[in-house]
């Protein structure tokens, strides 16, 4: 079937073939305009959107840009250079402090994949009155301002006479990556329900080999995903850990530290390091759980 | 009737279930213990410490409300609170007039590729907070990026400082961090809404305008609302935005609470700050889970 516009835009001639097996012209005048419409609207949608992407991506491209720039303001745009990236290396407090946000980020992503994984069968699997608002409770250090999570830990641990450290800086770390693992793994379990550890069980498997052989399997991507999104997030922590951070500094407080003497190419460099990194944690991370919408909506 | 129900009932507690159950308490414990000493304890202790009273370089342990007085006697900070409530009021609106076209785009209009965009806005959700504040910093700072390009252009001579260090700068990148929260429960409520309904409507003869105010709009209002709120707590509870970009106009309600446990050193009245921010974000988040979709918030 071919459709050929006539210039009018009110008819249109609809080239098909009819019950005799002839090829005919019909002429026909009735939907086009609709038809019109409705793609102009979609080009407008699309427009639109392509704004937005451009408002959401350009500046990260911009900073993408300066690390390689040889220029030392942040003006103009001369050189490709790596000399940046060599330079990041003899700056040893970045250095030590990209290290310290390794080793913390790691200890609040163990700690969480076990108190998250737990808590998860817990709730999912058990009822016990309140359970709603348990809930509710345990997404507190995800939904409510940093700012009020970091401002409560500090009088925590100034109560408890504990110094600023790395304790403090990992422990507050791990009151936001707890709730990112343990949700991703509910709903992993509560989509799975338990109908493949009763078959399991009727087939004969004993407790421990049903957990080994049917249920970690089934959520091991959930906790995967939900690590590496932990993982993600803490690395990339400032607003609590600014609170919890005495002589010992994670990345992004040294990089804010940085930042008191203006925008150097050195930042770009190491910014873009860690953006690269972040997206190849998303990357992986959304590999692992999917990208349902209702299984990401885990929110800093 | 009755005694079939008890006698099930009775049934059910010897029931392998409910065995489980009793083991699954034991999951509870360490989730509970989190819950507990890292999110319930301090936040109380926060609570405690706002009834304190600083005196010199000492905490006097009273019980006072002289901190919430002064916060209602000040003008200074309870006008900062509602400037505050002002800026993330219109950061939330700016968020969804810009993220609501996209979800729309996106989850209704686009048959390729939806994962691939729906990945690439939420990809900037958890990385590189600082990340994203260099970037503002870089396109609209005095020898930035806007300033340049309008110098070279030859529209201005002497670059304007408008663009950096005021309120426009704190809700421009603002606006850019909440985004994405805005656009996933939005793209959550828009992508469930059935076609049938909308090809209902147009079958009736709803023009696609119409179909879109009576029909798509009102299915759409939950994730709209859990959008909004998600954005607006985000807006008011960030102190680094307003103390990177925001000069001395653009300072906001989280640099007054920052700087009581900085600078000023008045950690009760830092708490009672703290906990009226808690306040509200407790209120929104109410308001949230009683009229936004459930799961905006809620991962289950």
């Amino acid at each position: 079937m071919r459709i050929n516009i006539n210039k009018d835009n009110k008819t249109y001639i609809k080239n098909t073939i009819n019950n005799d097996g002839n090829n005919i012209n019909i002429i026909e005048d009735t939907t086009i305009i609709l038809k019109e419409r409705k793609k102009f609207k979609f080009s407008f949608l699309s427009f639109y959107s392509v704004l937005i992407y451009l408002f959401l991506y350009v500046p990260l491209i911009v900073v993408i840009l300066f690390s390689f720039s040889a220029s030392k303001s942040t003006v103009t745009f001369s050189d490709v250079t790596l000399k940046w990236y060599k330079e990041l290396i003899n700056n040893s407090g970045l250095v030590s402090s990209f290290l310290h946000s390794i080793q913390v980020s790691l200890t609040a992503v163990v700690a969480a994949v076990v108190l998250g994984t737990s808590g998860a069968f817990f709730i999912v699997r058990t009822n016990f009155p309140g359970k709603r608002f348990f809930m509710t409770l345990a997404q507190l250090p995800i939904i409510l301002p940093g700012i009020i999570i970091g401002i409560a830990m500090l009088i925590f641990f100034i109560n408890l006479r504990v110094p600023l450290s790395m304790l403090t800086i990992t422990v507050g770390h791990i009151s936001f990556t707890t709730p990112v693992v343990m949700f991703q793994v509910m709903s992993r379990l509560a989509r799975l329900g338990r109908t493949y550890e009763d078959a399991a069980k009727d087939l004969g498997a004993n407790p421990i080999k049903t957990l080994f052989l049917v249920t970690i399997p089934m959520i091991k991507t959930a906790i995967i995903g939900g690590a590496l999104l932990a993982f993600a997030m803490s690395f990339d922590e400032i607003v609590i850990t600014y609170f919890l951070t005495g002589s010992w500094t994670t990345l992004p407080v040294f990089i804010y530290g940085m930042m008191r003497f203006g925008l150097s190419p050195q930042i770009y460099a190491i910014s873009t390091i860690i953006l690269l990194l972040s997206i190849v944690i998303i990357f992986f991370m959304a590999k692992f759980t999917g990208t349902k919408a209702e299984e990401l909506m885990v929110r800093k | 009737m009755k005694n079939v129900k008890s006698s099930t009932k009775q049934l059910a507690f010897y029931s392998p279930k409910n065995i489980n159950n009793a083991r699954s308490f034991i999951l509870g414990i360490p989730i509970t213990v989190w819950l507990v000493l890292i999110v319930l304890v301090p936040v109380l202790l926060m609570f405690i410490m706002s009834f304190k009273q600083k005196s010199g370089y000492e905490i006097l342990n009273v019980f006072t409300f002289n901190n919430y007085l002064e916060f209602f006697k000040n003008e200074t900070y309870w006008k900062l609170l509602l400037k505050s409530f002002r800026m993330a009021f219109i950061v939330s609106i700016v968020a969804i007039i810009s993220g609501y076209p996209l979800a729309y785009f996106i989850s209704r209009r686009l048959r390729k590729f939806r994962n691939f965009f729906y990945m690439l806005i939420i990809t900037p959700l958890w990385v590189s907070y600082l990340v994203r504040i260099i970037a503002w910093r870089t396109i609209l700072g005095n020898r930035g990026l806007i300033n340049t390009a309008l110098l070279n252009l030859g529209i201005i001579k002497e670059p304007l400082s408008i663009f950096l260090y005021n309120q426009v700068s704190v809700v421009i990148t603002l606006t850019y961090i909440a985004i994405p929260f805005v656009f996933i429960p939005l793209y959550t409520s828009l992508e469930k809404i059935p076609n049938n309904i909308i090809d209902a409507a147009r079958d009736l003869g709803a023009s696609e305008f119409n179909t879109f105010i009576n029909v798509i709009f009102p299915l759409s209002l939950p994730g709209l609302v859990t959008g909004f709120m998600l954005s607006f707590i985000i807006a008011l509870g960030d102190y680094i935005i307003p103390a990177q970009l925001g000069g001395n106009t653009g300072i906001m309600y989280g640099n007054v609470v920052w700087a009581q446990f900085g600078g000023a050193f008045n950690w009760p009245f830092g708490s009672a700050l703290g906990f009226i921010l808690f306040f509200i974000a407790a209120i929104v988040l109410i308001i949230a889970q009683i009229f936004g979709s459930k799961e905006g918030i809620f991962v289950e």
